[in-house]
């Protein structure tokens, strides 16, 4: 505990040097990669150790503070998030201070690593603490320096826009924290997650409300379909390093806000494991149509991320599905899968923000229809783009193949061990939503690399394209050679995987040990299957030398006057799979004289949230007329609602 | 793996070029023409393999990467199905999302390849192979479920080996639904009647021909190679789930598999020369009606 909140210090420490020393960079920028580099370190030892199988005591703060004790714990569950902050939060912060490096003069590049800083040590304050106090304002100083940072270019009308929403939305996710807290406690007065976990059995009629209260208020963090519509917006405005953080790990919050509650509560009752599916699977769904529909490649990215909350999701709800019908293997290998894919999707979602950051940054565009054949002026970033985009898909030999291969095990095994009239069995269909998922994911990343990166320059601004320095390649290939390391190891990550998910559905790790998951076969085949594709590339290589090669221009059937925008775009690319779910995509479409054009919107945004703000404004105008700006009337409503209040107490025959 | 197993390894990986030849033969010889002999794809094979390449100047190395992926992942993939009808030579809890995953896998390298020449037709084949690929890949789960729940494994080796013989008089009317499904996937996977034809020859209307029309040379006789595999892959899959044939000595086992494939490719080509290809957005109401196939035979299955 103590080497963590070392690292804490540091990584704070790394970002007021960076703020201190704005006005000499190069000395500022060499003190905040020290710092931050240590910090991370030191943080994701005993991350590290504890997923191996090492046990550290809760520390509990001496002194009097408010809300009971102060407690910091690091468990299983904690450490694998803290590992996904603290890598994924070096690899940002390290590519941000080279993508923020020419913004300097004009914008607070100094207050902007500090911000970073912030946001990196609350979030890792947030997963060790142990008790409400301490966990809500890590909660809140995340939240609010995420929205600082979000504006970074408040210039911008649509990233002020985008920053209200995050914020209104935010808040509301908080508020919605705060009943949670309440409501569990009841009258206890003890904050600490181990009081909350001894006071499960007094919940009596409660515990129905506090987990729908945690389900909606970590889920507008996740941002889980319906509560997803700010997400594409504060992703997108943010600058890529911070979008990159943000979609990989400050969404993953509400994952982890989820899976704590699990730990703590206990077997969820049956209907809130459905409802967790079912939501994980209409977020897989729609999170993958919405991102086929976007041109924006932030907002693109920034859709797949409510995607794989929905895939976490699916992993969440097998594993409540297996606690409340007593399939210890299913809800462990459902809480890991969820737990692993969270770890993966902070590294490949990360890996593909600053991927797509660089190509923003050389050329200053973000329109994928306008760019084409990327790779051949940016070799390395469009290899590693390559590798996040096979792991997003969940493409063997990469890590998102293994903690899907792990989720589907959970969804698949419903059917293998439910019993006669077990509703477990009908799990197994989720399976199916998953398949889905992958084949319209592997659709939208085809789309993407394809338009952006291969084939031939559609605009001029795609031609600008040029491979940015080193402290902008280095992060990436870094987060790229995870994605693979991961892949290619299933025996290293899995077991860890499963003691989180034998913490989180309570049972005694080692109760269900790798080779129920077949962690090692599955090694034997990520490493053959790569061996097998290395050797056929040598084989191809070594047969081509000895035959004559040729380059032409490409075949087009004959046809002489080809130009660039013939091509096929990213709209053309998406158009028949846009078809099928025309009723769900949310696609608009305008002619205009001879040109033709599709504007993705968010249905969730445009048909309800919106409508339902602007009727929430128009009750809100009624209220208007009691507030005349008198002071004595103020105060007069005070008195009024004080008497209010303690006849209720009187009428109710309650003292105070 | 039995000494079966390993041969019938070999012969699917020796006589797989044979699966479509059989399939053309059949659609000559029933539309009143003699057709191309049987053996004709390797005559193309040996070929291809004696020609030099030409490389669009547009391309990297994804377009060269890309026929290499494909056949190297299916190649992988063949180890998962139990070919003597017992047990396959690799497998583990969990491995039909392998086998879906290589699919996917040899898919997305090809389609990357086409999509890095720059061509617009490439682009859409490209478009067309995943919209296809989407509907193909949730039916394929389907039938994969409705084989879980018939066996209570969930690796394939298990699957579609012993315990399928044993599912088999309890839950025929299930399987015979997934068998079906199966083979409605195996048109569509392997780009044929009635979703896409092979035969066309307007790149407008193709779907895999025009992904893979920039490669030449040896390139592209590993991308037929590739196809005959797929093609034979999923009659394998096909011929294991109509018969189990667990109770069959290991020889006879293979043999009836080998009759089995060359069966289902009749089949395709009778299926080819009866019917039209449908009209594009027609074809994932196919797939869907595929799935709802598979899904009844889940639904029998529940109690």
């Amino acid at each position: 505990m103590t080497l963590v909140a070392v690292g804490l210090v540091l990584i704070v420490l790394a970002g007021v040097a960076a703020a201190a020393l704005s006005r000499r960079p190069a000395a500022g920028e060499l003190v905040f990669r020290a710092l931050f580099g240590t910090g991370c370190v030191a943080g994701a030892v005993p991350a590290l150790a504890v997923l191996a199988g090492a046990v550290v005591p809760d520390v509990r703060l001496p002194g009097a503070v408010p809300l009971g004790g102060w407690v910091f714990g690091l468990d299983a569950l904690s450490a694998v998030f803290l590992l996904a902050i603290l890598s994924v939060g070096a690899a940002c912060a390290f590519y941000g201070l080279a993508y923020l490096a020419r913004e300097r003069g004009h914008r607070a590049v100094g207050a902007a690593h500090l911000l970073l800083a912030f946001l990196v040590s609350a979030l890792a304050a947030a997963v060790i603490a142990r008790a409400a106090a301490p966990f809500l304002i890590a909660w809140e100083v995340m939240a609010v320096t995420a929205y600082l940072l979000v504006v970074l270019e408040h210039e911008r009308p649509e990233v002020r826009r985008a920053g209200l929403i995050y914020l209104a939305v935010t808040h509301a996710g908080t508020l919605l924290l705060f009943a949670l807290f309440a409501t569990w406690a009841g009258d206890a007065g003890d904050f600490s997650f181990a009081a909350l976990a001894e006071h499960r059995q007094l919940l009596a009629g409660r515990g129905g409300m506090i987990l729908v209260l945690a389900l909606v208020a970590f889920g507008l963090k996740a941002g889980l379909v319906p509560f997803h519509f700010w997400l594409p917006e504060a992703h997108a405005a943010a600058p890529s390093h911070v979008s990159a953080l943000m979609s990989g790990v400050v969404i993953k919050m509400g994952v982890y806000g989820l899976l704590r509650t699990v730990l703590l509560f206990g077997p969820p009752p049956p209907w809130w494991g459905w409802v967790v599916l079912a939501l994980g699977a209409c977020s897989g769904v729609l999170g993958v149509v919405w991102a086929l529909a976007q041109h924006d490649i932030k907002r693109l990215l920034a859709f797949h991320s409510v995607e794989n909350i929905g895939i976490i999701l699916l992993g969440i709800g097998a594993g409540a599905l297996g606690l409340a019908y007593g399939h210890p293997v299913i809800a462990v290998l459902g809480f890991a899968g969820a737990a692993l894919h969270t770890l993966n999707h902070a590294l490949f979602k990360s890996l593909l923000f600053l991927g797509a950051g660089s190509v923003i940054h050389a050329t200053g565009a973000r329109d994928i229809d306008r760019f084409g054949g990327v790779a051949r002026r940016m070799p390395t970033t469009a290899a590693a783009f390559l590798v996040g985009s096979a792991a997003i898909v969940g493409l063997p030999p990469l890590n998102g193949f293994v903690s899907e291969w792990v989720v589907f095990q959970a969804l698949l095994r419903g059917g293998v061990e439910g019993g006669a009239r077990d509703a477990i069995q009908l799990a197994g269909l989720a399976a199916v939503a998953l398949a889905l998922i992958g084949g319209l994911a592997l659709a939208c990343f085809v789309k993407v690399v394809g338009v952006l990166y291969l084939g031939t320059p559609r605009d001029v601004v795609a031609t600008t394209a040029r491979e940015p320095t080193a402290r902008m390649i280095r992060p990436v290939v870094g987060l790229a050679v995870a994605c693979v390391a991961i892949g290619l190891l299933p025996i290293v990550v899995v077991p860890p995987a499963l003691r989180v998910g034998s913490l989180v559905a309570g049972i005694a790790p080692g109760a269900v040990g790798p080779e129920v998951a077949a962690a090692g076969p599955a090694t034997a085949f990520t490493l053959g299957l790569t061996a097998a594709l290395v050797a056929a590339w040598a084989a191809r290589g070594a047969f081509g030398r000895r035959q004559p090669r040729l380059e032409a221009a490409t075949w087009a059937c004959g046809y002489a006057a080809v130009t660039p925008r013939m091509a096929y775009t990213a709209s053309s690319f998406a158009a028949p799979l846009l078809g099928v779910f025309r009723p769900v995509a949310g696609v608009r479409t305008a002619r205009v004289g001879d040109t033709f054009a599709t504007h993705p919107t968010d249905p969730v945004l445009e048909r309800v949230v919106l409508p339902a703000w602007h009727g929430v404004r128009a009750a809100a105008a009624g209220l208007r007329p009691i507030q005349r700006g008198g002071l004595q009337l103020y105060l007069l409503y005070v008195v009024v609602v004080v008497a209010a209040v303690l006849l209720y107490l009187v009428a109710t025959g309650r003292t105070l | 793996m039995t000494w079966e197993g390993g041969a019938a390894l070999g012969i699917l990986g020796i006589a797989a070029p044979a699966v479509p030849g059989i399939a053309v033969k059949t659609k000559s010889l029933l539309t009143g023409r003699r057709g191309a002999p049987v053996l004709q794809l390797y005559y193309d094979l040996w070929k291809l393999l004696r020609k030099g390449t030409v490389y669009s100047r547009t391309t990297t190395w994804v377009f060269r990467a890309g026929p290499v992926v494909m056949l190297a992942s299916l190649l992988v993939a063949t180890l998962f199905l139990p070919l003597d009808g017992r047990a396959a030579p690799a497998g583990f809890a969990g491995d039909l999302v392998v086998f879906a995953g290589l699919l996917a896998l040899g898919r997305f390298a090809l389609v990357l390849a086409g999509l890095d020449t720059g061509s617009s037709f490439e682009g859409l084949g490209a478009s067309r192979e995943v919209t296809i690929a989407s509907f193909a890949e949730p039916t394929l789960f389907l039938c994969f479920i409705a084989l879980v729940l018939a066996t209570g494994e969930i690796s394939l080796g298990g699957m579609l080996g012993t315990p399928l013989a044993v599912a088999w008089p309890r839950a025929g009317a299930s399987l015979s639904l997934v068998g079906i499904s199966l083979f409605v996937l195996l048109l569509a996977e392997n780009s044929r009647v009635p979703v896409d034809d092979p035969a066309t020859h307007l790149e407008l209307t193709m779907i895999h021909e025009v992904i893979v029309l920039d490669h030449s040379g040896p390139d592209l006789a590993l991308i037929l190679y590739g196809g005959a595999l797929k093609l034979a892959l999923f009659g394998v899959l096909v011929v294991s789930v109509f018969v189990p044939r667990a109770d069959l000595s290991g020889g006879v086992a293979v043999a009836v598999l080998v009759a089995g494939v060359a069966l289902v490719a009749v089949a395709v080509g009778v299926v080819e020369s009866i019917m039209a290809r449908l009209r594009l957005n027609r074809v994932p109401q196919l797939l869907v009606g595929a799935a709802v196939l598979a899904s009844f035979g889940i639904i029998l299955q529940l109690h």
